[in-house]
Protein backbone atom coordinates (compact mmCIF):
# COMPACT_ATOMS: atom_id res chain seq x y z
CA UNK A 1 0.00 0.00 0.00
CA UNK A 2 2.83 2.20 0.77
CA UNK A 3 2.48 5.66 1.87
CA UNK A 4 -0.12 8.08 -0.26
CA UNK A 5 -1.63 11.23 -0.05
CA UNK A 6 -4.91 12.79 -2.49
CA UNK A 7 -5.68 16.17 -2.21
CA UNK A 8 -9.25 16.93 -3.80
CA UNK A 9 -9.28 20.86 -4.28
CA UNK A 10 -12.81 22.24 -5.35
CA UNK A 11 -13.68 26.15 -5.53
CA UNK A 12 -16.57 28.22 -7.37
CA UNK A 13 -14.46 31.18 -7.05
CA UNK A 14 -14.05 31.04 -11.08
CA UNK A 15 -16.59 29.40 -13.33
CA UNK A 16 -13.29 27.68 -15.37
CA UNK A 17 -11.69 26.26 -12.55
CA UNK A 18 -12.40 22.27 -12.72
CA UNK A 19 -10.72 21.63 -9.18
CA UNK A 20 -8.05 19.26 -8.33
CA UNK A 21 -7.38 16.13 -7.84
CA UNK A 22 -4.00 14.65 -7.84
CA UNK A 23 -2.34 11.63 -5.70
CA UNK A 24 0.92 11.45 -4.85
CA UNK A 25 2.86 8.36 -3.60
CA UNK A 26 5.91 9.47 -0.87
CA UNK A 27 8.90 7.94 -1.64
CA UNK A 28 12.51 8.45 -1.56
CA UNK A 29 14.75 11.20 -2.92
CA UNK A 30 14.60 10.67 -6.35
CA UNK A 31 13.53 7.14 -6.53
CA UNK A 32 10.78 4.95 -7.05
CA UNK A 33 11.01 2.89 -3.68
CA UNK A 34 8.75 3.74 -1.13
CA UNK A 35 9.77 6.03 1.89
CA UNK A 36 10.73 3.95 4.54
CA UNK A 37 10.32 5.71 8.14
CA UNK A 38 7.76 8.18 10.37
CA UNK A 39 6.96 9.96 13.57
CA UNK A 40 3.96 7.88 13.67
CA UNK A 41 0.40 10.35 14.74
CA UNK A 42 1.14 12.54 17.30
CA UNK A 43 -0.65 15.46 18.79
CA UNK A 44 0.46 18.24 20.62
CA UNK A 45 -1.94 20.75 23.21
CA UNK A 46 -1.06 24.22 23.34
CA UNK A 47 -2.61 26.63 25.91
CA UNK A 48 -0.23 29.30 25.22
CA UNK A 49 0.13 31.84 22.40
CA UNK A 50 4.08 31.53 22.39
CA UNK A 51 6.28 29.14 19.93
CA UNK A 52 6.96 25.51 20.37
CA UNK A 53 8.84 23.20 18.59
CA UNK A 54 6.16 20.64 17.09
CA UNK A 55 9.48 18.54 15.70
CA UNK A 56 12.87 19.53 17.01
CA UNK A 57 15.03 18.00 14.39
CA UNK A 58 18.00 17.46 16.29
CA UNK A 59 16.06 15.63 19.02
CA UNK A 60 14.65 12.66 16.82
CA UNK A 61 15.00 9.27 17.95
CA UNK A 62 15.96 8.07 14.67
CA UNK A 63 18.47 11.06 12.57
CA UNK A 64 16.13 11.61 9.74
CA UNK A 65 18.21 12.02 6.70
CA UNK A 66 18.80 15.66 5.38
CA UNK A 67 17.27 17.50 2.30
CA UNK A 68 15.90 14.29 0.93
CA UNK A 69 11.89 13.80 0.45
CA UNK A 70 10.67 14.41 4.10
CA UNK A 71 7.08 15.43 3.78
CA UNK A 72 4.63 16.61 6.86
CA UNK A 73 0.97 16.82 7.71
CA UNK A 74 -0.68 19.01 10.15
CA UNK A 75 -4.19 19.79 11.26
CA UNK A 76 -5.55 22.17 13.84
CA UNK A 77 -7.80 19.94 15.37
CA UNK A 78 -9.27 22.59 17.39
CA UNK A 79 -10.09 21.12 21.05
CA UNK A 80 -13.07 18.30 22.67
CA UNK A 81 -14.53 18.69 19.03
CA UNK A 82 -15.03 22.34 18.68
CA UNK A 83 -12.66 23.83 15.93
CA UNK A 84 -12.44 27.84 15.32
CA UNK A 85 -12.35 29.52 12.14
CA UNK A 86 -11.63 32.73 13.30
CA UNK A 87 -7.75 31.92 14.99
CA UNK A 88 -5.73 30.18 14.18
CA UNK A 89 -1.78 28.74 14.44
CA UNK A 90 0.88 29.78 13.34
CA UNK A 91 3.17 26.89 11.26
CA UNK A 92 7.05 27.78 10.74
CA UNK A 93 10.12 26.01 10.24
CA UNK A 94 13.23 27.40 11.95
CA UNK A 95 10.98 30.05 13.45
CA UNK A 96 9.96 31.17 9.81
CA UNK A 97 6.55 31.31 9.61
CA UNK A 98 4.91 29.60 6.68
CA UNK A 99 1.20 30.05 7.53
CA UNK A 100 -1.23 30.12 10.19
CA UNK A 101 -3.92 27.01 10.30
CA UNK A 102 -7.70 28.12 11.52
CA UNK A 103 -9.87 25.52 13.15
CA UNK A 104 -10.10 22.79 10.91
CA UNK A 105 -7.07 23.43 8.46
CA UNK A 106 -4.70 21.30 7.70
CA UNK A 107 -1.41 21.62 5.43
CA UNK A 108 1.14 18.82 4.07
CA UNK A 109 4.80 20.41 3.23
CA UNK A 110 8.13 19.27 2.27
CA UNK A 111 11.03 19.70 4.91
CA UNK A 112 14.58 19.37 4.59
CA UNK A 113 15.06 17.99 7.97
CA UNK A 114 17.97 19.44 8.86
CA UNK A 115 18.86 19.89 12.57
CA UNK A 116 18.47 23.61 12.33
CA UNK A 117 14.67 23.63 10.50
CA UNK A 118 12.90 22.90 13.43
CA UNK A 119 9.22 22.75 12.88
CA UNK A 120 7.05 25.36 15.01
CA UNK A 121 3.85 26.20 16.10
CA UNK A 122 2.61 29.29 17.74
CA UNK A 123 -0.95 29.78 18.86
CA UNK A 124 -2.86 33.25 18.14
CA UNK A 125 -4.23 33.09 21.66
CA UNK A 126 -3.98 31.07 25.22
CA UNK A 127 -7.15 29.22 24.07
CA UNK A 128 -6.51 25.35 24.46
CA UNK A 129 -5.97 23.92 20.80
CA UNK A 130 -5.10 20.97 19.42
CA UNK A 131 -2.38 20.47 16.78
CA UNK A 132 -2.18 16.61 14.88
CA UNK A 133 0.70 15.43 12.97
CA UNK A 134 2.31 13.23 11.66
CA UNK A 135 6.07 13.58 9.37
CA UNK A 136 7.30 11.08 7.24
CA UNK A 137 11.52 11.11 6.29
CA UNK A 138 14.00 8.98 5.48
CA UNK A 139 16.80 7.21 7.94
CA UNK A 140 19.93 8.77 8.24
CA UNK B 1 -20.00 33.68 -0.59
CA UNK B 2 -16.99 32.03 -2.49
CA UNK B 3 -16.58 28.35 -1.17
CA UNK B 4 -13.26 27.13 -1.13
CA UNK B 5 -12.61 23.74 -0.11
CA UNK B 6 -9.23 20.87 0.48
CA UNK B 7 -9.73 17.60 1.42
CA UNK B 8 -6.94 15.22 2.08
CA UNK B 9 -6.56 12.04 2.62
CA UNK B 10 -3.73 10.03 3.80
CA UNK B 11 -2.95 6.43 3.73
CA UNK B 12 0.14 4.48 5.10
CA UNK B 13 0.94 1.10 6.07
CA UNK B 14 4.65 1.98 7.96
CA UNK B 15 2.99 1.03 11.37
CA UNK B 16 1.15 -2.15 12.47
CA UNK B 17 -1.65 -0.40 12.78
CA UNK B 18 -2.36 1.53 9.85
CA UNK B 19 -2.58 5.38 9.55
CA UNK B 20 -5.89 6.59 7.80
CA UNK B 21 -6.69 10.16 7.96
CA UNK B 22 -9.19 12.03 5.92
CA UNK B 23 -9.56 15.74 6.73
CA UNK B 24 -11.74 18.31 4.93
CA UNK B 25 -11.30 22.29 5.79
CA UNK B 26 -13.36 25.24 4.16
CA UNK B 27 -10.69 27.48 3.56
CA UNK B 28 -11.98 31.22 5.14
CA UNK B 29 -10.90 34.82 5.14
CA UNK B 30 -8.45 35.46 8.46
CA UNK B 31 -10.35 35.65 11.09
CA UNK B 32 -13.59 35.27 10.08
CA UNK B 33 -16.16 32.01 10.15
CA UNK B 34 -18.61 32.90 7.45
CA UNK B 35 -16.25 34.45 4.52
CA UNK B 36 -14.74 32.69 2.43
CA UNK B 37 -11.32 33.15 0.05
CA UNK B 38 -12.95 35.09 -2.65
CA UNK B 39 -9.63 35.56 -5.47
CA UNK B 40 -7.38 32.64 -7.20
CA UNK B 41 -4.29 32.38 -8.83
CA UNK B 42 -3.25 29.31 -11.10
CA UNK B 43 -0.91 28.69 -13.70
CA UNK B 44 1.08 26.14 -15.09
CA UNK B 45 5.24 26.86 -15.50
CA UNK B 46 8.03 24.99 -17.28
CA UNK B 47 10.94 26.02 -14.70
CA UNK B 48 14.42 25.38 -16.58
CA UNK B 49 17.18 24.01 -14.20
CA UNK B 50 19.47 25.99 -11.89
CA UNK B 51 17.40 29.43 -11.76
CA UNK B 52 15.11 30.64 -8.72
CA UNK B 53 11.75 31.89 -9.11
CA UNK B 54 8.89 33.33 -7.46
CA UNK B 55 6.47 30.91 -8.24
CA UNK B 56 3.47 33.99 -7.09
CA UNK B 57 3.47 37.15 -9.71
CA UNK B 58 1.60 39.22 -7.73
CA UNK B 59 2.14 40.20 -4.00
CA UNK B 60 -1.02 38.74 -1.67
CA UNK B 61 -1.95 40.76 1.03
CA UNK B 62 0.12 40.03 4.21
CA UNK B 63 -0.78 38.32 6.70
CA UNK B 64 -4.09 37.16 5.59
CA UNK B 65 -5.06 33.63 5.18
CA UNK B 66 -4.30 32.65 1.67
CA UNK B 67 -3.32 28.87 0.73
CA UNK B 68 -1.10 27.58 -1.47
CA UNK B 69 -0.92 24.39 -3.27
CA UNK B 70 2.06 23.67 -5.91
CA UNK B 71 2.31 20.09 -7.52
CA UNK B 72 5.51 18.64 -9.60
CA UNK B 73 4.29 17.39 -12.75
CA UNK B 74 7.48 15.92 -13.77
CA UNK B 75 7.76 12.65 -14.54
CA UNK B 76 10.99 11.86 -13.93
CA UNK B 77 11.92 11.00 -10.39
CA UNK B 78 15.02 12.72 -9.98
CA UNK B 79 13.64 15.89 -11.09
CA UNK B 80 12.86 18.07 -7.70
CA UNK B 81 12.18 21.87 -6.93
CA UNK B 82 13.45 23.61 -3.91
CA UNK B 83 10.92 25.47 -2.40
CA UNK B 84 12.51 28.44 -0.30
CA UNK B 85 10.26 31.41 1.89
CA UNK B 86 11.99 34.24 2.85
CA UNK B 87 15.25 32.71 2.50
CA UNK B 88 14.45 29.46 4.65
CA UNK B 89 14.85 26.27 2.57
CA UNK B 90 11.42 24.51 3.46
CA UNK B 91 12.03 20.90 1.14
CA UNK B 92 11.73 19.66 -1.95
CA UNK B 93 9.45 18.64 -4.16
CA UNK B 94 10.23 15.76 -6.88
CA UNK B 95 8.15 14.51 -10.12
CA UNK B 96 4.96 13.67 -8.82
CA UNK B 97 5.06 15.55 -5.21
CA UNK B 98 2.59 18.21 -4.02
CA UNK B 99 1.63 20.39 -1.54
CA UNK B 100 -0.78 22.78 0.29
CA UNK B 101 0.15 25.04 2.71
CA UNK B 102 -1.24 28.27 4.42
CA UNK B 103 0.84 31.07 3.48
CA UNK B 104 0.35 34.47 4.85
CA UNK B 105 3.10 36.08 3.12
CA UNK B 106 4.09 38.59 6.34
CA UNK B 107 6.33 40.71 4.88
CA UNK B 108 8.05 41.53 1.17
CA UNK B 109 10.83 38.87 0.92
CA UNK B 110 8.17 36.36 1.93
CA UNK B 111 7.37 35.25 -1.70
CA UNK B 112 7.87 31.79 -2.74
CA UNK B 113 10.51 30.79 -4.43
CA UNK B 114 11.49 27.35 -6.16
CA UNK B 115 14.37 26.17 -7.67
CA UNK B 116 14.55 23.18 -10.15
CA UNK B 117 16.90 20.57 -10.40
CA UNK B 118 17.53 17.45 -12.80
CA UNK B 119 16.00 19.33 -15.55
CA UNK B 120 12.89 21.43 -16.89
CA UNK B 121 10.25 20.84 -13.98
CA UNK B 122 6.68 21.11 -14.98
CA UNK B 123 4.93 23.24 -12.23
CA UNK B 124 1.13 23.96 -11.32
CA UNK B 125 0.54 25.81 -8.62
CA UNK B 126 -3.36 27.96 -7.28
CA UNK B 127 -3.71 30.29 -4.73
CA UNK B 128 -6.68 30.68 -2.98
CA UNK B 129 -6.45 34.52 -1.37
CA UNK B 130 -7.98 37.43 -0.39
CA UNK B 131 -6.01 40.11 -2.43
CA UNK B 132 -2.93 40.91 -3.68
CA UNK B 133 -1.00 44.00 -4.04
CA UNK B 134 -1.60 44.85 -7.76
CA UNK B 135 1.24 46.04 -9.88
CA UNK B 136 0.15 49.68 -11.45
CA UNK B 137 0.39 49.57 -15.66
Amino acid sequence: MATKATISISSDIASGFGGISEEMTLTQAGTLTDIDSTTGFQIRKLAAASEVDLITMANELVEPEDSQAAKIFIRNIGYRGVTDKSVGVTIGVNSEPIGKLYGGDWMMMPLTTIDADDVTATPETADTVVIEYVMFYEEA
Amino acid sequence: MATTTAAVTLTSDLLSDNISVNASTTCMKAGTTADGLDQIEYGYVEIASGTAYDIIGNTPTASKASKLYVKNHSTDETYYISVVLDAQAIGRLYGGDWMFIPANFHDANADVEITATGGTNKIEYALFHEGTVLVAS
